[in-house]
């Protein structure tokens, strides 16, 4: 909010300069987060806090200032005339619903001319922001400004039966307001009505049809108080926030009407040379009454680690107005009307913190029990898989947890789509609607942004989460996702399928999926030629890779091919075991190669199943050494050249033995599988 | 017999390639020589065994076997050395200059990166890290940390709802529910990913942000002072300076804001500090009874602390990436900057 420095300074009796000034309002909680020059002065825009709608004006900022700075606060004094003629004879005010208007005063000012408001007071309007329009206009928006008060000028002569009522809307109303918007009204909304129609939303802005102009004779004016909540509320509706708004929402001054009122009425009746009406019309159903808080000085020391003797917090509490008085160790403390926040000992004892100030008290480490701090399994899942995905080279990005709900329906059809899709009720664009239940979709735009940078090779995983219905329920899992484009980085080739599944076995391993296996499939998303599931060893799908098939790739506008894949990590191991040592060989190993011709449909797992079932003890490992289909073979055929390794552990192995077992296996391939050998 | 020809095959070999260094034409004859498929002196030794004594074979083929891998490997070494030495004009002489073969690295995301940080560090002063639903009930997210509906405070987190949930709009919630399970002592930090419906250049929809949390019996507003200044010594350096400023949240009382001196000015004034020597780089405060009561910790008993800080933010002012939204955009060209 805007102040106008110099008149916050008139309103202090010896202030220290605006330098120190603004120093130590941001010390008490009043950051003064910009200075500059206005118009005879500098302009210091301060941060209110929602809490502090007292001092949302210069009176009240003043107030903060003078204790803090060591100044005092000048009385307020003005002088008011009053003509023979009584207020209440020519207008009258009701309240019909005190929940929503607890007091509302008003007066009547007569026989004014059009006028501009004086060069000083425009001045410090301009430097709060506020635009100077007329001598009567700006003496509310002034009076606001000053001490808080909301203030409401009408034209007597148009409001019908001159009679003002507090009361809340009933259905099919509407008004024009000040802004020349026309408002239609919801039954319940507080409103001020004349004897016939709606003539302003109470506590937002007045109506079009009652207002001051050029041809105004008599002013009545409004300084009312109303139910933050109904005001709140209203506004939210109505998509309305004004600085009447603004200041009721949080809570205004109860006891500050009269005054307020009064001195907008002597004022206008100086800059217009009108006449005030005896006497100012109240109503109030139930008058304010004052409560009281308390607090001692031991628990507020122990509290802020700094002894804080009690004469130093009546000190304070007089600063603030509170009339505190004492008991032993116990300071007792009377609310002032202004002060909405000032509920409970909490908002005392946040006063002495503030005033005492957070400089004063020494800093000082807890003293904590001494368990090592642990991090819940949740990160350590995530963080597992995401540094596996590191150490195989990819660059880690972030995207949206909301899509694009046609990108989020192309899901449907994965292995891993989780369940019914979450939509936001209010989402910033519709492209940005639903919550993604993959993080493919998001992956492959990435993919797609990147490759129109110019990325040649694209290299990367995301790890989030996904959302989706679970019995009704929202429901939520961590995923890491991996794509890969162009050439495998730091080869000169093209990826391919091995080199996803190099870079998921290795994140999968790391996850504590040892076990995981392969095996085709993988739906419309991928290319059914190079699709696949990971499975658990117990059939649970943890993932799903491939070759993004073209017509997904066409969808995200992508021409190059695309591997990705999707890891499950609910799945995921929670802990994983160490490794146990093996006792290290001290013979040496004999390795053997054996060439098998087999049809393409013998898969590589069941080749290598069979050939560690019917393979001796003796051997410890059958690798996969090179596959070649093409010249010289039928089509449909393969060649695979497995490279057994032979050790016993109590002896060197002889040729001869190691001859007779490759031939031993060779017969049990050929009976179980029907293979031949090269 | 055999074994003698196989020796002097050997010495031979050793001598013709001393004398074709790194010679290409010369390490090509020899290859040719030694190992060529139709005449190479290799293949005619191989064509010996089969008309030796079967008593004798065993030993020869063992022999053999052993020369076939020193005359490979003799050749490879030579050819390596000759095609190392074809780009240098000194026999054996490479260009160390020449880029080495990369290794593919990855790289971290720098918010990731942050979030490490900041973890290792609360870790090292026994702090748990924890975590929750992004997907909140209004409970946890508003009423429990003394939110309750039509608060003012709830325009200032302008909401994504999903029927009578909502995502949540600050990792807060999480102390909700940790001191709803758990009896003090607490300490915990709690990163994570929030959403608020705002989007322009300082703010983005959906960002990450660490909060921390200690209960326990004499907490003090100096304990919450002296843990802030210690995390933001180890976090940016130990000469920045700690500003705490009374500030207002629901969830606390007294609340603070915590600004830092500005690292890129040396507080001179810039544009990152809007010219004031500060930055406002976290909110804290006392933990607000009524959240204790919400909750069921005794206020009576217990006190304690709570801060939180975007970590989009400390990895915008750490790295100097000007744009919260460029975190976001998938682009593997920023995280790359961080292998």
């Amino acid at each position: 909010m805007n102040f106008d420095a110099a008149w916050l300074m008139d309103l202090l009796d010896s202030p220290p300069g605006a330098d120190e000034m603004t120093d130590k309002l941001t010390a008490c909680g009043f950051l003064v987060e910009l200075r500059e020059e206005g118009d005879g002065g500098e302009i210091w825009d301060v941060e209110v806090t929602t809490n502090r709608p007292d001092a949302m004006n210069h009176r009240g900022l003043a107030r903060e200032a003078a204790l803090a700075a060591g100044a005092t606060l000048k009385p307020f004094e003005f002088e008011l005339d009053e003509s023979d003629e009584p207020s209440s004879d020519l207008a009258t005010v009701e309240i019909d619903d005190p929940t929503m208007c607890t007091r509302f005063c008003a007066r009547v000012i007569r026989g004014v001319a059009a006028a501009s408001s004086p060069e000083w007071m425009q001045r410090r309007l301009a430097n709060s922001g506020v635009r100077p329009i007329s001598a009567i206009v700006d003496v509310t928006n002034y009076v606001l400004l000053e001490f808080g008060q909301p203030l409401h000028a009408y034209d007597l002569a148009k409001v019908g039966g001159a009679r003002l009522i507090a009361r809340r809307a009933v259905a099919g109303e509407s008004l024009v307001t000040l802004d020349g918007e026309t408002r239609k009204l919801e039954p319940g909304m507080p409103v001020i009505a004349d004897a016939y129609d709606v003539v302003g939303l109470a506590g937002i802005m007045g109506g079009a049809d009652s207002e001051i102009g050029d041809d105004t004779v008599d002013v009545l004016l409004e300084a009312a108080n109303f139910d933050a909540l109904s005001i709140r509320r209203a506004a939210r509706k109505l998509g309305m926030h004004t600085e009447a708004s603004h200041r009721f929402e949080r809570g205004a001054d109860p006891e500050l009407p009269p005054l307020a009122i009064d001195y907008a009425a002597a004022l206008i009746a100086e800059f217009t040379g009108g006449t005030v009406c005896a006497g100012r019309i109240d109503v109030r159903p139930r008058p304010w009454e004052p409560h009281e808080l308390t607090t001692t000085a031991s628990k507020l020391s122990s509290f802020m680690g700094l002894e804080i003797p009690l004469a130093r917090l009546v000190e304070i509490a007089n600063g603030l107005d509170l009339n505190p008085r004492t008991d032993g160790d116990t300071i007792i403390c009377s609310v002032p009307s202004y002060r909405v926040d000032l509920e409970r000992e909490a908002d005392l004892i946040e006063e002495f913190v503030r005033h005492v100030g957070f400089d004063a008290i020494p800093a000082r480490l807890p003293v904590l029990a001494t368990a090592p701090g642990r991090r819940n399994p949740n990160w350590e899942l995530v963080d597992r898989a995401r540094s596996a995905a590191v150490n195989v080279g990819l660059a880690e990005i972030m995207t949206w947890s909301f899509i694009d709900p046609d990108s989020d329906a192309a899901v449907e059809s994965l292995p891993m789509c989780p369940g019914q899709a979450v939509q936001l009720d209010n989402p910033l664009a519709s492209t940005q609607a639903t919550m993604r239940r993959s993080l493919l979709p998001g992956l492959l735009s990435a993919v797609r942004d990147n490759l129109n940078q110019g990325e040649r090779t694209v290299a990367v995983f995301e790890q989030g989460r996904v959302f989706w219905f679970a019995d009704g329920a929202p429901a939520e899992g961590e995923r890491l996702a991996v794509a890969l484009v162009g050439s495998r980085l730091g080869r000169d080739r093209a990826v391919d399928f091995a080199d996803l599944k190099g870079v998921v076995d290795a994140i999968a391993d790391e996850l504590g999926y040892p076990n995981h296996r392969w095996r085709r499939g993988g739906g419309p998303w991928l290319d059914e030629a190079q699709a696949a599931v990971i499975e658990t060893d117990d059939g649970k799908t943890i993932g799903s890779a491939g070759l993004v098939d073209h017509s997904m790739a066409k969808k995200w506008d992508i021409k190059t091919p695309v591997y990705v894949a999707e890891l499950d990590l609910a799945a995921a191991a929670e802990e994983i075991p160490l490794p146990s040592f093996v006792e290290l060989p001290r013979t040496p190993a004999v390795t053997a190669d054996m060439t098998v011709e087999h049809p393409t449909d013998l898969s590589y797992a069941d080749l290598h199943t069979v050939a560690r079932e019917l393979a001796g003890d003796l051997v410890e490992a059958i690798d996969l050494q090179t596959r070649y289909t093409g010249k010289g073979l039928p089509s449909g055929a393969v060649r695979s050249t497995l490279r057994l390794t032979y050790r016993a552990a109590d002896r060197s192995l002889t040729q001869d033995e190691v001859n007779d077992q490759q031939e031993a296996l060779r017969e049990g391939l050929s009976r179980r599988l029907g293979v031949t050998f090269a | 017999m055999g074994l003698e020809r196989l020796k002097k095959v050997r010495a031979s070999f050793a001598a013709d390639l001393a004398a074709a260094g790194s010679d290409p034409d010369a390490v090509e004859t020899l290859r040719v020589a030694y190992a060529g498929r139709k005449s190479g002196l290799l293949q005619d030794l191989t064509a010996a065994l089969r008309e030796l004594p079967n008593e004798a074979k065993r030993d020869y083929g063992q022999a053999l076997n052993e020369l076939k891998k020193f005359v490979e490997d003799g050749l490879k070494q030579a050819k390596e050395r000759a095609a190392a030495s074809a780009g240098s004009s000194s026999v054996g002489q490479i260009d160390v200059t020449l880029p080495g073969r990369a290794l593919p690295r990855g790289a971290e995301h720098p918010v990731h990166l942050v979030r490490r940080r900041i973890e290792e560090i609360f870790l090292r002063m026994g702090y748990d890290v924890e975590s929750g639903p992004e997907i909140e009930d209004d409970w946890h997210n508003f009423e429990a940390l003394n939110i309750p509906p039509d608060h003012p405070a709830r325009d200032d987190q302008d909401t994504f709802y999903v029927g009578s949930n909502l995502l949540r709009t600050h990792t807060s919630p999480v102390q909700a529910r940790v001191m709803e399970r758990t009896q003090p002592p607490i300490r915990i930090v709690v990163p994570g990913r929030v959403y608020r419906r705002d989007s322009d250049l300082r703010h983005s929809p959906m960002f990450h942000q660490l909060e921390g949390l200690v209960v326990d019996e004499g907490i003090t507003v100096g304990n919450l002072k002296a843990t802030l200044e210690t995390f933001l010594h180890a976090l940016f350096s130990d000469d920045v300076q700690v500003r705490l400023r009374p500030g207002y949240f629901p969830f606390t009382e007294p609340s603070a804001e915590v600004d830092i001196s500005c690292i890129f000015c040396d507080m001179k004034g810039c544009g990152v500090c809007s010219g004031s020597g500060w930055i406002e780089i976290l909110g804290s405060g006392m933990v607000d009874p009524r959240v204790f009561e919400a909750v069921g910790i005794d206020p009576e008993r217990y006190t304690g602390f709570a801060f939180g800080l975007g970590l989009d933010r400390v990895a915008m002012l750490q790295y100097g990436i000007p744009d919260l939204r460029q975190l976001f955009a998938g682009d593997q060209r920023l995280t790359r900057q961080f292998e």
